[in-house]
């Protein structure tokens, strides 16, 4: 396979592939659950009610027919229904996408915003002793001080003090815009926390890597100030890692935000999951998992593909 | 690896973790948290189910430096035990998962290519998983508990030591000393455990460590929402809990396990730091 187009093909397939297993691996996982899978999906229900759910479901059939019947209905959006509300799985989670998704573009854009300002400036003062211990312990601690801790920490602060930010109550953003973002600040800050410690990091890295190469070295030569080479080459060059750290780091957010949307009561996918969770509404939990595992999936193929289109040698390293 | 040559390298890390501030303090923390939670049953701080050691939720004194909890049991009692708790799950968990990641990682790599790409596909499914959501569906099939969260954080190390240790049994395949080594008829138990073996164990120790710290994140993470260690155990997870609870009238009961939580992590992740650069002279800090 040569080209961006046979690059193309080959993620998308190899993306294909770990999403087929995860479903497996989230299929077998529900039916390892003690009990009969009718009694696990309604354990109030009916015997009559159950076997006409099990025939709807395909649940009569062999395991394998079973399991395609249920991918077929993933695949068709068909996510089965809520135990507890019998509405829709699907119509749950399309109200409560939107507050996950804008915590983790939020996120993602404070760390950059703060980290990688802060990675240039320690990068630039050098690999001396006290600049690169300064640095070793502000990324340790970052990646360290779990983010519930940080948020438990926000919310006694700032229930007990009012210091502009709110904690408990969220307001939607179309009914008070400034509101919406004094409640959605703090759960931003505990997350974010370690993606500004990770994108510090790796653009300070990035900047030892390029000080060592040639051609910058001939730009402070030709008598470029320091201003344009950072524009002209660590910016530039810097992308590729940066990207690297804010695949994993979104990957983190996915599960990161359960439990920050827990503790600030934000009616985002991770708490609804974890209420249902709680609830033992299990095709809540069976949907709620392939989602979000898929979205990290799609997630790092996006990534990949992104590499393959700014540097075309990355595109050789992934067929083994 | 004979264990002279084992002795030597522990020998040099630690002359080399001495000779840097950040890694030294680090180390030493760890090596002080750890000592203080392993002799806390023979400290004159209380028991940690002792209830009514002290007054309810009542603050900092002399006899319970961290205060004590709803039920008047000593705080500080009840951290020690947590990090015991906490440490000791994800060690446990680690160390088995890791040590088959690492002999899966090898063997697949080595011996053959459809199980290597077996193993690592299954490695990227597995990999698909946020540790949360792993624990909710570990919870569904197990009920919460101290197996459920031992379970998510083997799940969580196994791939990532198998990728890991993949990655540098590759590289150390394609150096020559195997090939010299393979034509001038070394044997090839030798070749696995004299010449790969004590060049990939490197890259396992610092994984281990980070594993570790990983793994202690995780507990936390699973007992904090109730789906880890049930009461009357505790871990710091479990711990930060209670404390959400009663945070508006007693903080202390959140401040005690959370610092203690993110010390014992941060000194790990330093000296898995300082061990990572001690064996791999190109990463710089």
């Amino acid at each position: 396979m040569r080209g961006l187009v046979g690059f193309l093909l080959f993620r998308v397939l190899s993306a294909s592939v770990t999403l087929l297993g995860l479903t497996l691996v989230v299929f077998t996982a529900m039916h390892l659950i003690p009990g009969d899978f009718t009694e696990v999906l309604v354990p109030r229900g009916t015997p009559e009610f159950r076997k006409a759910l099990a025939e709807r479901l395909g649940l009569d059939g062999p395991l394998y027919w079973q399991y395609l019947t249920w991918l077929k209905n993933l695949v068709s959006g068909d996510f089965g229904a809520s135990l507890i509300t019998s509405q829709p799985v699907w119509k749950e989670f399309a109200g409560r996408l939107p507050v996950t998704m804008e915590l983790a573009v939020l996120s993602v854009a404070t760390s950059i915003a703060i980290g990688a300002p802060l990675g240039l400036i320690s990068g630039l003062a050098g690999t001396g002793r006290f600049v690169s211990a300064i640095s070793r312990v502000f990324c340790g601690f970052t990646v360290s001080l779990p983010d519930f801790f940080l948020g438990t920490i926000f919310l006694y602060v700032f229930s007990k003090y009012a210091l502009g930010l709110t904690v408990g109550d969220f307001v939607p953003l179309s009914v008070n815009p400034e509101a919406h973002f004094r409640g959605m600040a703090l759960p931003v800050l505990s997350l974010s926390l370690l993606g500004i410690g990770t994108v510090a990091a790796v653009t300070r890295e990035t900047v030892f890597t390029l000080s060592d190469q040639d051609y910058v070295f001939a730009a402070t030569v030709r008598g470029r100030s320091m201003s344009q080479i950072v524009r002209r080459h660590f910016v530039r060059n810097a992308s590729v890692p940066l990207l690297t750290v804010i695949s994993i780091y979104l990957g983190y957010l996915l599960g990161g935000s359960i439990l920050i949307e827990q503790l600030f009561s934000l009616p985002g996918i991770g708490r609804y999951i974890f209420q249902a969770v709680q609830a033992r509404d299990y095709p809540v939990v069976q949907a709620g998992v392939v989602m979000i595992a898929a979205a990290f999936v799609l997630t790092n193929m996006l990534t990949d593909i992104a590499y393959g289109v700014i540097d075309p040698r990355m595109r050789a390293g992934h067929e083994h | 690896m004979s264990i002279e040559a084992t002795m030597k390298f522990f020998v040099r890390l630690r002359r080399a973790m001495l000779s840097d501030t950040v890694s030294a303090v680090a180390a030493v923390v760890l090596v002080l948290i750890l000592l203080i939670s392993i002799f806390g049953p023979f400290l004159p701080i209380g028991k940690p189910d002792q209830i009514g050691f002290g007054p309810r939720l009542g603050g900092w004194s002399w006899s319970a430096p961290m205060g004590t909890d709803q039920l008047g049991r000593s705080v500080l009692a009840r951290v020690l035990q947590g990090i015991r708790v906490t440490f000791v799950l994800s060690t446990v968990s680690v160390a088995i998962a890791g040590l088959a990641g690492a002999l899966v990682g090898i063997s697949a790599t080595y011996f053959h290519r459809l199980a290597d790409e077996v193993a690592s596909r299954t490695a990227d499914i597995m990999f698909a998983f946020p540790p949360i959501l792993l624990g909710f569906l570990v919870v569904a099939i197990f009920r919460p508990g101290v197996t459920s969260a031992m379970a998510v954080i083997a799940l969580i190390t196994f791939p990532t030591m198998l990728r890991v240790v993949r990655a540098s049994t590759l590289s150390v395949m394609r150096r020559d000393f195997m090939l010299v080594a393979e034509i001038s008829g070394v044997s090839f138990v030798d070749r696995i455990f004299r010449h790969l073996l004590p060049n990939v164990a490197n890259v396992i120790v610092v994984q281990t460590i980070y594993s570790i710290s990983l793994g202690m994140l995780i507990e936390s993470s699973l007992s904090f929402l109730g789906l880890g260690v049930q009461p009357p155990a505790a871990s710091l997870g479990s711990l930060l809990r209670d404390g959400a609870t009663y945070l508006e009238i007693a903080p202390w009961l959140s401040v005690g396990p959370g610092i203690i939580l993110a010390l014992s992590i941060m000194s790990i992740n330093l000296v898995g730091d300082a061990t990572r650069s001690f064996v791999d002279p190109t990463y710089r800090f």
